[in-house]
């Protein structure tokens, strides 16, 4: 099967000595929802920002699409669209301008910015309200906008660091069936992270467990239960990090 | 509340107050002590003057003054006053005893050089005081003389009520008026206390906004999803310097526009007490041409730059609203010392430790332009406009590499506490 992303012993230190995380290997196949799991301060965010190239890796490389982080930064980022932890938008913009806004960064030319800013008003389902200004917004409002401005482009990969955090059950859910539904409708692949073991395993193919700084196990959930005799994903990642 | 970042804020605080105190303090008392000097040229070579100055020396129940007596070449004060490296004089002329005895009001002369608009440098208690004691000594010889040995006549009299005149000079730089220095001071006392509140104000103006703009960024992670996108680093900091470059040419142009209102409608506010003020400041050199507009405006518009080059770091280093509004805390401080400063002291005239160390602060070259231009400190002016410019490239150059590398994420303040997401759960 393809590989759209391929992470090969990838590691940081903020301080010397100190890993944030270590050797972190998985891929994630075409057409997949692949997703990090594991508590707070477990390395989730800096192995994605490592992928999305804001952050540099100290050790380990990570192929995009066929393209390096290491020597090829700029093809990654033509590959790749990034929904940061607790992200937000220009408050002072309304939510359509927004969409206009990065569509004319993604898009190589004007007739392919209106067919993303199209495409982005059919997911965030946020109908008239997108003439508002984002400020204005509720925290699920905003994250389906966001959602909706990284998918628009339909990039290779699209990473979303914590997608469902900080929104109410009823948003969460939202979100989660907007992923799938997207995935299977259009064929993306995506990185999740998330510390909600529970929900993730609804929503992902694929799981990489990740606790400080080290990607335990991966597999598939169902997978995964049955190997650990869990009820469910948390179980799973309990005894995992007790094997240890 | 109390986070260790706010205590060391505010510790921050206090104690560069108490530098700022220490240094304004030492330097008034400087002013002080210089004000209070007096210099006096006597071309009058007579018996009667000798016993003038002894009195001036050593007033009769006052104090002994310490006096300072210099010889004076030729009548060109400008070059007099330069050379002798002397901030004001007393002349007694020629022909002053000879006058006094034919019971005619005599004259002297007080020639003062201005080397800023600060109020205190131009203070001369000295001088004052010692023109107030020559007209008692020679209200007092003349009284022991002439009204002891009988009758006034009328001339005897009006010369009485007032028997010395002071005829005062001012020299600023190459160019020498009729005009005391007082007036100049009051004439320039408006703009004089508003310049420097426009600097001020224009510095932390546009700090708070790159500030608060970065870090707004950085927080929502708007700069996070802008850097992940195809679009290069360099290109959206491009962008963020230009955006912030405009808005100090703007204003820079704003300032300028102010100053001019501001010179002219105090030339319009004090004119009526003297006829001709415009033309005695302009022939002094004391308004400024376009050229000298010019010269002042680069510097502001260099230093704008500098603050947003600062602030685009201080930007950076935001972990959340709160505490970034303590982060404009160093260009405050920057702004403030040179700020109080100039508008008391002559900073030229500190010791040269503290005239080094304010130097050292860039915004002190800023809040001197003015008097640099005016006053004919070219070189103070330049120097000052270079080493600013360094300083720009510098901060500049650290904002790229700041921007441009990973350091945007990874950097933090040393003190302040980290907090870290795991708490959170
Ligand atoms: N900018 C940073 N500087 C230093 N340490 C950091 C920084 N960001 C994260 N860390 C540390 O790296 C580890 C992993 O953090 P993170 O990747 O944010 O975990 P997660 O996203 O799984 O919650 C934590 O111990 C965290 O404290
Ligand atoms: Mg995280």
């Amino acid at each position: 099967m393809e590989k759209v992303l391929e992470v090969k012993g990838l590691s940081k230190q903020y301080k010397k000595g100190v890993y944030a995380s270590q050797g972190v290997t998985f891929h994630v196949n075409k057409g997949e929802i692949f997703a990090l799991i594991g508590p707070n301060g477990a390395g989730k965010t800096t192995t994605i920002r490592m992928i999305a190239t804001l952050l540099k890796a100290t050790e380990g490389d990570a192929v995009v699409a066929g393209h390096s982080i290491l020597t090829e930064p700029d093809k990654v980022r033509e590959n790749i669209t990034y929904l940061p932890d607790e992200a937000g938008a220009y408050k002072n913009m309304k939510g359509i301008d927004y969409l206009k806004f990065m569509a004319g960064i993604y898009a190589k030319d004007a007739k392919s910015a209106a067919e993303y800013v199209e495409r982005a008003k059919e997911i965030c389902g946020l109908g008239d309200r997108l003439n508002d200004k984002i400020g204005g917004y509720s925290r699920g409002m905003a994250r389906k906008l966001l959602i909706a401005r990284a998918i628009m482009p339909q990039p290779a990969l699209a990473i979303f660091d914590e997608p469902t955090s900080g929104l109410d059950i009823i948003n969460a859910l939202d979100v989660r069936r907007m992923i799938k539904d997207l995935a299977a409708k259009t064929g993306m692949s995506f990185l999740l992270s998330s510390h909600n073991m529970l929900e993730i395993e609804y929503v992902s193919d694929r799981v990489g467990i990740i606790a400080k700084g080290h990607v335990l196990e991966v597999g598939e959930p169902k997978e995964l239960i049955e190997k650990y005799e869990a009820r469910n994903l948390e179980e799973v990642f309990e005894r995992v990090v007790k094997q240890q | 509340m109390l986070s260790p970042s706010t205590i060391a804020t505010m510790i921050i605080t206090v104690m560069v107050m108490i530098m700022a105190g220490n240094a304004m303090s030492g330097a008034v008392d400087e002013a002080e002590e210089e004000s209070s000097a007096i210099t006096i040229c006597n071309q009058d070579d007579t018996e009667f003057t000798k016993q003038v100055l002894k009195f001036l020396e050593t007033p009769a129940g006052g104090e002994k003054n310490d006096v300072k007596y210099v010889t004076l070449d030729s009548d060109d004060y400008t070059k007099e006053l330069k050379d002798k490296d002397i901030k004001n004089v007393v002349i007694i002329p020629a022909g002053f005893s000879e006058k006094i005895s034919n019971s005619e009001q005599a004259t002297i002369k007080y020639v003062a050089r201005m080397t800023s608009l600060s109020t205190m440098s131009n203070v001369s208690t000295g001088s004052t005081n010692a023109m107030n004691l020559i007209n008692a000594a020679v209200k007092s010889a003349f009284y022991s003389s002439k009204v002891q040995s009988g009758a006034l006549a009328d001339k005897e009299v009006a010369m009485l009520e007032s028997p010395v005149k002071v005829e005062e000079t001012t020299v600023v730089a190459d160019n020498s008026q009729s005009i005391s220095p007082s007036l100049i001071i009051a004439a320039t006392q408006m703009s004089n206390m508003f310049l420097p509140i426009m600097v001020f104000v224009l510095v932390l103006y546009s700090s708070q906004m790159i500030l608060n703009a970065v870090a707004t960024e950085k927080i929502d992670k708007t700069l996070e999803t802008l850097l992940s996108a195809p679009v290069s680093r360099l290109s959206v900091l491009t962008a963020k310097m230009l955006a912030a470059g405009i808005v100090a040419g703007i204003n820079a142009i704003v300032y300028m526009f102010g100053m001019n209102r501001m010179t002219s409608s105090v030339s319009n506010l004090t004119s009526s007490s003297v006829d001709n003020l415009d033309e005695v400041l302009k022939n002094l050199g004391l308004t400024l041409s376009v050229g000298d507009y010019v010269l002042v405006g680069v510097q502001m518009f260099l230093t704008i730059l500098i603050t947003l080059s600062i602030s685009l770091v201080l930007g950076a280093l935001a972990k959340d609203m709160k505490s970034t509004q303590s982060y404009i805390l160093p260009v405050m401080v920057m702004a403030m010392i040179p700020y109080m400063l100039s508008m008391f002291v002559d900073i030229t005239t500190l010791t040269p430790a503290l005239k080094y160390a304010v130097y050292a602060i860039p915004f002190t070259h800023t809040f001197m332009a003015t008097q640099n231009v005016m006053f004919g400190n070219t070189t103070l002016y330049w120097a000052g406009l270079a080493y600013q410019l360094v300083l720009l490239i510098l901060c500049m150059g650290f904002a790229v590499r700041v921007f441009t590398s990973d350091k945007i994420f990874t950097m933090t303040l040393s003190f302040g506490k980290k907090k870290h997401k795991s708490a959170e759960e």
